[in-house]
Order: structure tokens, then sequence, then C-alpha cells
């Protein structure tokens, strides 16, 4: 267990910046995910800490040691693949021990880290198998109990779940989850999934094109985004953004959406965000901004409702019950006035 | 109906094919079972009762030599194999693993001999063996042969390498294992089917070649069996018998391992190593 | 850096040494010559101008060079057609006894080209009479002649052979780049409604075209290094009256000498770098012209 931090690292391949300027600080134990879109660089980051791939400027220490020019195996780091990277001639055991003999452990040691491991993962009978004969759930905790066996201070996840399907991949999480609870090491988990960064992470740190966008605990990123990229990305369905023009200390909307805002530029160009669940909905009439309905997804117990505004700008709204409108309806919405957030041109949180 | 008769006609095509290819081969095999009365009586019988006999086996085998032919030709072509495929797939990961100055120009270098048959060179190969006191030994063979299949199975294996999952060494190297152990331990390993296809263009091509041997190691103790057999025929060449078994004694052996293994080198062979 | 050494060194050592610096050493001999005392002399390109020009060298050179190309020849219309054609039918969905097939066509090639040249010396001589009796069987037996023994047809017969034997390569190169055309692609194609003829050849073959490519090439290259086949039916005068010659022979008859004239291994070098340097013209053409043009799909 330690804590790990990374100061103005940067990585190119080639004349290609992949990562830019990223420092991050992770308490010992907490539990981290990076999450951004695909190809944002957040595999490339945790090859970096991993020791996979050299860093171009910056560094990344562990502990109390500067990591830079240690090999993979002496960060005391373990790492879990996508892809679960078993070898596929070595049986379960062998999959697990394969390293620590290298490490120079004595052989009870090893014996006894298997047994453990083995046990809280559920692997006691399959330990003699090799991986093609194991489904994809019990390949992933062989991958992960390969990890645990190597007691690293630093747990590093890269997509561990997407390959599994859809019911497996929920009951997987929340071992993880437990896992955590139970080993109280320091996790870093790579996922494009917001579900799973959310539901999983003490801390999200959410990537764009290389960068960090921000980071912060699920609520505060689903409360407060810092940006509209953040705002975009967090949440589902996505943000409602809606432009709007600053005067008088109020943003305006098209449709008719006033908004007071303390500071900003008169006459500039700011953004409106509502989220899908923060709008009421009612009969025509009822509330203020009038909107038909283009499209209803019913999901059970809500529904998401396409909607066209009277200035023409199209807009999502969640609807709760089973009572769903139909399309064409018309309907009338009003916004819940403390959860409208507020982006300057550059969106950048006001 | 039509759809029958059209496989029909695919098959028999196919028959006749195979046919073609492999009568002109156990004719020589059948013919070689008869007394020679029956070689040009009934050609096209097979040997039976009265016509069987052995007498070209007995002169053919009865030669000393043979045997010392087929243990030259084994040895060379197993060691050749093995060299080749140890030196071939160590390249061949460095070449695919270890970006480093210089490794796209290796890797070209290492490529013309593809296309250039090593042949070309024969005449100073045979300068550097008469100075190096290798000529007429297994050896010389041994280092000509290696440095021919070399190329081929470093291209090969790269290509089979380049498709083992990057994570997988990967996760080696965070497991703490030392890169020579993770290409004899984790990788080597994994190559066991990229073995058949290596096998066809390496090993048929050495068992078979009469040029180096004829060039290298003409000496009786060191001739492989393709050129003893050769010799052998050059010297009965009006004994019918005994050429038509000496050409069964080179073809049987290769015939039984060829059916034995055809699966896995067809297979290997079909599996994409060159697409 | 040590550990590229480790990886890297054996195999570019032997490589280098038994490979490559023969290549440059044959090639750097061909611009000498030997006196009657062995001794060597730089010459240039005299010997080069020598088998081009002189009347003793240039007639057996163009000759064994013509002779290769013929033979080249062959295997491009013959071999090469065959192979597709037979990739083609053993890649149709639902062929039964494909293996079978697949290992019976293949034998051949796994055979040494010495034992296959003295089989066919003998099935064809008419000693034996075994195919004069076979083509009688067809009512044929008015057309055979001693086809090994005639200058007009002893080379054909021989490219003939060849291809007999090395048609499985071509055949596995075509069978297992058809095996990646994806089966949705076919299926697709069925569905729209084209015969098994139409799809083999608007869309498998199109698909294929690079492996086609590289089947040339190889052909290409295994012709003008070509010697084992000649040499084990016709022995290094590669008779009758040399119309068997191929350049391989002619490299090896200069080279050892033989009954009609000393060994040069100057001379030897020169025709070996002359055998180089068309195969790289060959594989130039190949790298530049058509590869490049072919287009790869990747699937
Ligand atoms: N070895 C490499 N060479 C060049 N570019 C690379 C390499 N590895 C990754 N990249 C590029 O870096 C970017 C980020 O990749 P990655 O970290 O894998 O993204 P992701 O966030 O999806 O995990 C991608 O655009 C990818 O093309
Ligand atoms: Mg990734």
């Amino acid at each position: 267990m330690a804590k790990l931090s990374l100061h103005q690292l940067s990585k190119s391949y080639g004349s290609a910046e992949i990562l830019k300027d990223i420092s991050l600080d992770i308490k010992n134990g907490e539990f981290v995910v990076l999450v951004g879109p695909s190809g944002c660089g957040k595999s490339t980051l945790l090859r970096l800490i991993a020791g996979l791939d050299p860093v171009t400027s910056g560094s990344i220490s562990i502990g109390d040691r500067i990591v830079n020019d240690l090999e993979p195996a002496q960060r005391k780091i373990a790492m879990v693949f996508q892809t679960y990277a078993l070898y596929p001639h070595k049986n379960v055991r062998e999959n697990m021990t394969f390293g620590l003999k290298y490490a120079g452990l004595p052989a009870e040691e090893i014996s006894r880290r298997v047994d453990e491991a083995s046990r809280m993962l559920q692997l006691q009978d399959l330990l003699t198998r090799k991986p093609k004969d194991l489904s994809g759930g019990q390949r992933q905790r062989v991958a992960i109990g390969r990890a645990i066996v190597r007691e690293p201070d630093v747990f590093l996840f890269d997509e561990p779940l997407s390959n599994l399907d859809a019911s497996l991949r929920v009951s997987t999480r929340v071992e993880l989850s437990r896992l955590h609870t139970l080993l109280k090491s320091t996790m870093i988990y790579v996922t494009h999934d917001q579900i799973e960064a959310m539901t999983l992470a003490d801390r999200i740190v959410v990537m764009n094109k290389g960068r960090i966008e921000q980071t912060g605990t699920p609520l505060e990123l689903y409360y407060q985004p810092a940006n509209l990229f953040v705002a975009g990305f967090i949440g589902s369905p996505k943000m409602n953004q809606f432009s709007a023009i600053l005067r008088n200390a109020t943003a305006a909307t098209g449709f008719g959406l006033s908004v007071p805002v303390k500071g900003g530029d008169e006459g500039s160009a700011v953004t409106i965000g509502i989220r899908p669940e923060h709008f009421v909905v009612g009969r025509e009439g009822e509330h203020p901004h009038a909107a038909r309905v283009e499209l209803v997804e019913r999901l059970g117990e809500i529904s998401h409702l396409h909607m066209k505004l009277n200035s023409g700008e199209l807009m999502i709204a969640e609807w709760r019950g089973r009572d769903a409108p139909s399309i064409g309806d018309s309907l009338s919405l009003a916004a819940e006035t403390s959860n409208i957030h507020l982006f300057d041109a550059k969106g950048v949180r006001i | 109906m039509q759809l029958k008769w059209r496989v029909g006609l695919i098959h028999s095509f196919l028959i006749a094919y195979s046919l073609i290819a492999v009568l002109p081969i156990l004719l020589v095999v059948m013919n070689s079972f008869k007394i020679r009365k029956a070689i040009f009586g009934t050609p096209l019988a097979l040997p039976s009762a009265e016509t069987f006999s052995l007498v070209g086996y007995v002169k053919v085998l009865g030669n000393a030599n043979i045997g010392i032919y087929f243990f030259n030709s084994l040895s060379v072509t197993l060691i050749s194999m093995a060299t080749v495929l140890l030196f071939g797939a160590m390249a061949a990961w460095a070449l695919a693993e270890y970006r480093f100055k210089g490794s796209n120009l290796l890797a070209l270098f290492l490529s013309i001999g593809i296309m250039v048959p090593i042949r070309l060179g024969s005449i100073s190969i045979l300068h550097m063996m008469v100075d190096l006191n290798l000529v007429n030994t297994r050896l010389a063979l041994i280092l000509v042969y290696t440095a021919q299949g070399l190329p081929m199975a470093i291209f090969i294996l790269s290509e089979f390498i380049s498709q083992i999952p990057r994570d997988l060494r990967d996760a080696a190297r965070c497991d703490g294992v030392p890169e020579i152990a993770i290409f004899f331990q984790v990788i080597a390993p994994l190559l066991r089917p990229a073995i058949a296809t290596v096998a066809v263009f390496t090993i048929v091509p050495i068992w078979n070649d009469l040029w180096f041997p004829l060039l290298l190691a003409p000496g009786n103790d060191t001739q492989t069996i393709t050129l003893g057999i050769q010799q052998f025929i050059g010297q009965y060449i009006t004994d019918w018998n005994s050429v038509l078994a000496a050409l069964s004694v080179a073809i049987i052996p290769v015939l039984v391992i060829y059916l034995i293994f055809s699966r896995q080198l067809i297979s290997g062979l079909t599996a994409g190593a060159v697409k | 850096m040590l550990l590229l050494f480790f990886f890297l060194g054996p195999a570019v050592i032997v490589y280098s040494i038994f490979s490559v610096y023969p290549l440059i050493a044959t090639m750097s001999l061909s611009t000498f010559t030997s006196d009657s005392s062995g001794a060597l002399h730089f010459v240039g390109l005299e010997n080069y101008r020598l088998l081009l020009m002189d009347k003793d060298w240039r007639e057996p050179f163009w000759n064994a060079f013509l002779n290769n190309i013929w033979f080249f020849i062959i295997h491009m219309a013959v071999q090469n057609p065959i192979g597709i054609a037979i990739a083609g039918l053993l890649s149709l969905p639902h062929l039964k006894f494909r293996g079978t097939y697949r290992t019976l066509i293949f034998t051949p090639t796994m055979l040494s080209v010495v034992i296959i040249g003295f089989s066919w010396n003998l099935i064809l001589s008419p000693l034996w009479g075994i195919s004069e009796g076979f083509l009688k069987f067809f009512g044929l037996g008015a057309f055979f002649q001693p086809w090994l023994g005639l200058e007009s047809s002893a080379l054909i017969t021989i490219g003939l052979i060849s291809v007999w034997q090395f048609v499985g390569i071509p055949l596995m190169l075509i069978y297992a780049a058809l095996l990646n055309v994806p089966s949705e692609l076919v299926d697709a194609a069925r569905i729209d409604g084209l015969s098994h003829m139409r799809i083999f050849f608007s869309v498998k073959l199109p698909l294929i075209a690079p492996t086609i490519g590289l089947v040339s090439i190889l052909t290409f290259v295994g012709n003008f290094n070509a010697f084992d086949l000649v040499y084990s039916i016709k022995g290094a005068l590669a008779g009758p009256n040399f119309s068997t010659d191929l350049l391989g022979t002619f490299f090896y008859r200069t080279f050892f000498g033989n009954q009609l004239q000393l060994g040069s291994p100057t001379m030897g070098a020169t025709i070996a770098t002359a055998m180089f340097l068309i195969i790289l013209i060959g594989v130039c053409i190949y790298l530049y012209g058509i590869q490049r043009r072919l287009e790869r799909h990747s699937f």
C-alpha cells in the first residue's frame, strides 16, 4: 500500500503528443477511476505508471520513491489487462506463481499466497485447469488473482470488465468493490464506462485528449462538472446544453428560459446545461416552456422523451411512471432551478 | 438433380488430378516389389504371389552405406531445423518486440535471403569451407542450411509473434519475469503451431537437396540419402530392380511421415503465415 | 543492448557469414580471372563482356537464358492456373473429402526433385514401355514418343514434370488465401444470386490478387534457380544437345567443368552474378511494379 503521485507527466510517440502535463496525487488506499472517451490516453497513462513504456517528461512516484527508471517488477505494482493476458500454456496455479518464482520467494510463502488469493476469488477448484477450459468470468478472476498474489502497493486495472457480458460485468464489479474494501490497497482503474466509474470510484479522473479535465468524487462530477466536456461525459442520457446570451446579469435562451448569473461579460455567449432528470414535465400550459414529443424511449419505470422546443432546439427529458406521453403530444416543461449549470464561452463552469 | 451432377463433375475432376499426382509414385513403389519380368510384363499390376520379390531391396539395403546416408540426412536435417527454429525465433522475437535504431534495416537485410537463393554464392561457400577445413563434414551442410532457412523462418515467425497479444508480454513484465525467460517460457511455447509451417519451408528443401551435398559433402561418409540414391542409381542404372528399390527407399519414409503429419503440416501451411 | 545481441546475434552471424558474405564474394570474384597457376587477376567487367559477346560463351548463355524463360512460361501458364483451379474447387463450401484431395495432390511436392526426376525418367522411358502401354489403353499408342530424349520436346516435358511436382505450392498458398476470404462476403454474394463460378471470378479472385502476385514471384525465383530436376534427369550436360540447359545447370557446368571444358570459378561466379541480377530485376518488378498496384484487403 502506498500513495502515488504523477508530476507534470507527458508522453509522445514521435511527434504525436498523447499525454500532456498530467499531475495527480492518489492517496494511500484510494480507488481512483480514470474515465474518458476511447483513445484519450487512459491506457497509455496506466502503462507509464506500470513502467511498460518510458515517460517523455515528468515524474512518477510510488510511496516515497521516484520510479521513473525502475522496471515494472521493481515498482511493486500489479496489472490486470482487458484481455486477461493469461499464459495459455500454464494452468491457473502456474499462472499465479510464474512471476513469484522470479521474485525469489520461498515455496511456502508462494503457496500461502496462492491459497489465500484463490480462497478470496473462489478459484480453489480451478487451480489445475488451463485458461482455455475457463469461462470469461473465471479467466478474469484468475487475472485478478495473479495480481493479488504479488501483494502490490498499487493495483492497475485496464478495462478489466469490457470483455464480459452485461450480467457478469455487474457481478464482477460488485466483487471488485468488495475486494477493495478487503485489501485496502491503492487501485487505479481505467474504463470508458461511466457507470463503472461512478459505482467503483472514491475519486474519478475524467480525461480527454491527453489531459485531465476534472478530478473529484462521483457526486462532485455529477453535480458540479467543471466544464462542458465533463458535463456531457458524466450522466446518461447526456446533459442538455442550450446556448444563451448574457445580458443584465441574466442568461436567456431562445425558448425563454432566464437564469440569473453572477459575473461574466455582458453580451457574451454562455451555455446552460440541464440534465434530463432535472426537468419537471407537465400537460400543455402547466409549465413555462412548451415542447412537442418527437420520440419516446420506454425503459420501464422511466422513459426518455426526445422533444422539440418552440425555439426549434432539441432536448431530452426524463419521465417517471408508466403512463408516458406519445409521439406528437404537446407538453410543457420547467427546469429545477437548483440543478441548472452555467458555462462560459470557453466551456468553463461559472 | 442438376446440383448432384455438378458435384459429381467436381469430384471426378479432383479424383482425376489426385490420381495424376500419386499414380507415378505408386507405380515406382509398386514395381519395386516385383520380379524383373513382371516389372516389364505387367507394370500396372499390383505385385502378386508369383511376381513378388525383394531382390532390389536386398541389394540396396545390403549396401552398407544406405544406413549411413540415412543417418547423415536425418542428423543434418534435424540439427539444421533445430538451429533454424531456435535462432529464427529468437531473432524474430527481437525484431518484433524491441524497437531500436536500424531495426527496419536489419529486417530488410534478413529478408534478402527469402528472395535471393543462397546457391548463387556457392563458389565462395565452397572456398570458405575449404579454408575452414569443413569440406566433407556434416557441419558444413548444417551451417549452410541454417543460413538458408533463417530468412524464411524469421519472416514466418515474426508474423506469428506479432499475432501474440501484447498484453501477454506486458503481463509477464509486470510479473517481474526477466526478458530472456519471457521469450523461452512465455513466447516459445506459443510458437508450436508455427513449427509445421516453418518445417515445410525449411526441412523439406533440406532433406531433398542435391546441390550442397554434391558440392560440400560428396564423400562417402557424409553423403545424404538424396545424393547417395542418386549415385547408387548412376551405378546400377540398368538394374531395374535395384533402381526402383532405391527410389522407393528414398520415397517411403518421407511418404509415411508425410501421411502421418499431413493434417498438421497442411493446416500449418494454410494457417495464414503467408497471406 | 546485450539482450539484443543475445537474441539477434546467432541468426545474424550465421546468415551473414554463410549467405550474404558468399554472395558478395561471388560477385567480387566475377571481376577476376585466374591464370594457369591459379593466381587471380582483376579484369573489371571483362568476364561479363565474354559472357555476353564472346562466341563460346554467348551461345550457351543465351540458350540457357531462353530455355529458362520457357521454363518459367510453362509454369506460369500451366502450374499456376491448375493451382488456382484446384484451390478454387477445394474451397467450395460443403465439399466432401477435401482433406484427402489436399493430401494427395500435395504429395509430390514433399518428395525430392532427384527422386521425382528419376521416377519420371523411368516412367517415360521407352525401355519400360509403361507410358506407351498406358496411351495404348486409351487408343493413343501412336502418339507415344520418347519425349525426354527429343530435342524438340525434352524441355517442355521436364517443365511439365516440374509443374506436376510443385503445383502443391501455389495450390496451398491460394487455398489459404481463399480460406481467409470471409464467408459472410460469399454468403452475401450468394444471396445476391451469384453462381459459385461468378463468386469465384468476381469476388474471391480479386481479393486474393496479392497472393497470386506472391505465387508468381516465388515461381520466378524458383525457376531461375532450378537445377536439380534437369541434373537428375539429364545430367550436367542437359541434353539432348543442351536443349534442357537452364542457368542453374550452365552455372554448375561452368564452375565444375565437364567432359568438354575445364571448370572456371571466375566465369562460374560471373554466371551466378548474372543470375542474381536477373532474379533481382524480377523481384524489383514485382515489388515496385506489381505488388504496389495490387490493393491489399484486410478483413
Ligand atoms: N505505441 C504507440 N505508438 C503510437 N501511438 C500510440 C501508441 N500507443 C497508443 N498510441 C496512441 O495514443 C492514443 C491513446 O491511446 P490509449 O492510451 O490506448 O487510449 P485509451 O484511452 O483508449 O486507452 C491513441 O490515439 C493511440 O493511437
Ligand atoms: Mg485503452
